[in-house]
């Protein structure tokens, strides 16, 4: 298979991703001052306004929010796998993130429960992969 | 201080809508935005303010190559499809204001011709802008697989669908009601090519819920209007089209998808009840929709947010001729992005004008008074504009 696109990230992307490669397990960024969750990564709080924050590590699991089915991609590596499925997935602890799935698209739906394992790329970026949840 | 009856569209101009022009992407711009000031009765140099498209050409070339001397109020709105309505709202407070007495706003793309070049064509080093959407596909939905609006919008439009157990009978009318209106217009892509919902069912899948008749066609093609004080727009040819209120609005987050609250709830629908109030109007005073429809759920969306239907209730609105020409809100009377072609919705706005002039040929809805256009971009951000034909 032909390797799939990988983006240089930066900033506070570069901080989620490297968090989470560091720690071998996926890491959400959380305000040191009220506990609220940011994702994407933010500057300051939502909540409090507070610009203090670290990547807490979080168990990888939560529910399927919504999906999409691709039939078509302008990235050959993915056109290669066409149809799949991107999920949506809400982690437990509240956030969402995005991930790939070994899973067919008919064996997809919302609210199906799956955990998450990480493929680090490189110390600088981490590809989620859904499994259903054991 | 409210907009509403202080300012007026007095010219439009717009390009035939292509695949493949055998012009470059900065004379189809111009072209559309002299046409346009011609249309205002007007020379270049009673501009004096300028919105460009969101990439491609600058407001310095724009002036410099049409003949504008003096810019006094220049602006760029980065929206995405919402940019062109939404830069109605700041045209007409330009012009309210007296810091501008003509505004000059344009778009146009090279949006089939960027991604599929001819053999013999030079291509151009012009860009759009893609503002915030570009960090985070590049960042975020690239590297799972979703290059493309339709892949990225079906992460909420797959909810929506499955939320309200949707059937595929909206969009499809949707679709047709687009393709059927674009047989009246001599500009659209897809005149010529009336769809059948049997073509409609089908067409592939390109990222469900989107099928290929779904999805709006790229074209090359530009338009452009001019935005005056109504006061001196009665002193010009045709009859004025009164800007009557609007707004825009932004999800949040605006730079990405999946962490919203509510992943249905989209920049319009904080827009609309801001622009029905400053216009002092409501939904059924509406005589012509001209509705952003870069995919067809998208528009069901929006008319949800509008107030036609309640959540999940436009796929009902829309069926049974509703939004067909002869039926209670005609929509998308040129044919929209899906038919008549992509321009970032400021061709909803040229259709709207030509309704409330009483000059859109075939298309023209008997008597329409008041039209209302919106727009949608980036990753949900919306704008509205209620226009008004002057008494
Ligand atoms: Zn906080």
């Amino acid at each position: 298979m032909t390797s799939m696109f990988t983006p240089d990230t930066e900033w506070l992307t570069l901080e989620w991703h490297q968090a989470t490669v560091a720690a071998g397990r996926l890491c959400m960024q959380r305000c040191s001052d009220c506990g609220r969750w940011r994702h994407p990564p933010r500057r300051y709080c939502a909540e409090c306004f507070s610009s203090e924050s670290s990547f807490v590590a979080v168990a990888g699991s939560g529910t399927v929010e919504s999906y999409a089915v691709s039939y078509r991609s302008l990235d050959p590596a993915w056109q290669e796998r066409a149809p799949y499925a991107t999920l949506v997935v809400e982690l437990d602890e509240g956030p969402r993130v995005l991930a790939v799935t070994e899973l067919q698209p008919s064996e997809v739906a919302i609210g199906r429960r799956v955990d998450l394992r990480i493929d680090a790329r490189s110390d600088d970026f981490a590809v989620l992969w859904a499994d259903p949840a054991t | 201080m409210n907009l509403a009856g202080q300012a007026a569209l007095v010219g439009i101009g717009e390009t035939d809508y292509v695949r493949g022009s055998d012009q470059h992407v900065a004379d189809l711009i111009l072209q559309a935005a002299m046409e346009a000031i011609t249309d205002a009765g007007m020379r270049p140099p009673d501009i004096d303010g300028v919105i460009p498209p969101p990439g491609f050409l600058s407001t310095e070339e724009i002036a410099a190559h049409l003949g504008i001397p003096d810019v006094a109020y220049h602006v760029s709105v980065l929206m995405g499809g919402a940019s062109p309505t939404a830069a109605l709202q700041t045209a007409a407070m330009a012009v309210t204001c007296g810091v501008a007495e003509a505004v000059l706003v344009c778009m146009g793309w090279n949006g089939y011709s960027a991604l599929r070049p001819r053999a013999d064509a030079k291509p151009t080093t012009r860009r759009m802008n893609v503002g915030p959407m570009g960090e985070a596909v590049r960042n975020v939905y690239a590297p799972y697989g979703l290059l493309s609006p339709a892949q990225q919008y079906s992460l909420y439009l797959r909810r929506y669908v499955d939320t309200y157990k949707l059937s595929e009978d909206g969009a499809a009318a949707v679709a047709l009601a687009c393709r059927a209106h674009a047989q009246l217009n001599d500009k659209a892509l897809m005149r010529g090519r009336p769809l059948t919902r049997e073509e409609y069912d089908a067409s592939p899948f390109i990222a469900e819920p989107l099928r290929k008749f779904d999805c709006c066609v790229e074209t090359d093609c530009a338009t452009a209007v001019v935005v005056t004080t109504l006061e001196r727009a009665r002193d010009l040819p045709h009859r004025p089209v009164v800007y009557l209120g609007g707004a825009e609005g932004h999800p949040m987050p605006a730079d990405e998808i999946i962490n919203r609250p509510n992943l249905l709830e989209l920049g319009i629908h904080r827009a609309a009840p801001r622009a029905f109030e400053r216009a002092g109007l409501g939904p059924h005073d509406i005589d012509v929709l001209e509705i952003y429809d870069c995919f067809t759920y998208v528009v069901l969306l929006q008319l949800e947010a509008l107030g036609y239907a309640e959540p999940g209730g436009a796929s009902d609105f829309v069926t049974g001729g509703t939004i067909e020409l002869g039926g209670r809100f005609p929509m998308n009377t040129h044919g929209g992005l899906l038919s008549q072609g992509h321009c970032w919705g400021l061709n909803h706005v040229v259709e709207a004008v030509r309704q409330l002039r009483h000059s859109a040929g075939k298309a023209q809805v008997p008597g329409a008074e008041v039209a209302l256009v919106t727009g949608y971009g980036d990753l949900g951000d919306g704008s509205v504009a209620i226009l008004g034909r002057d008494r």
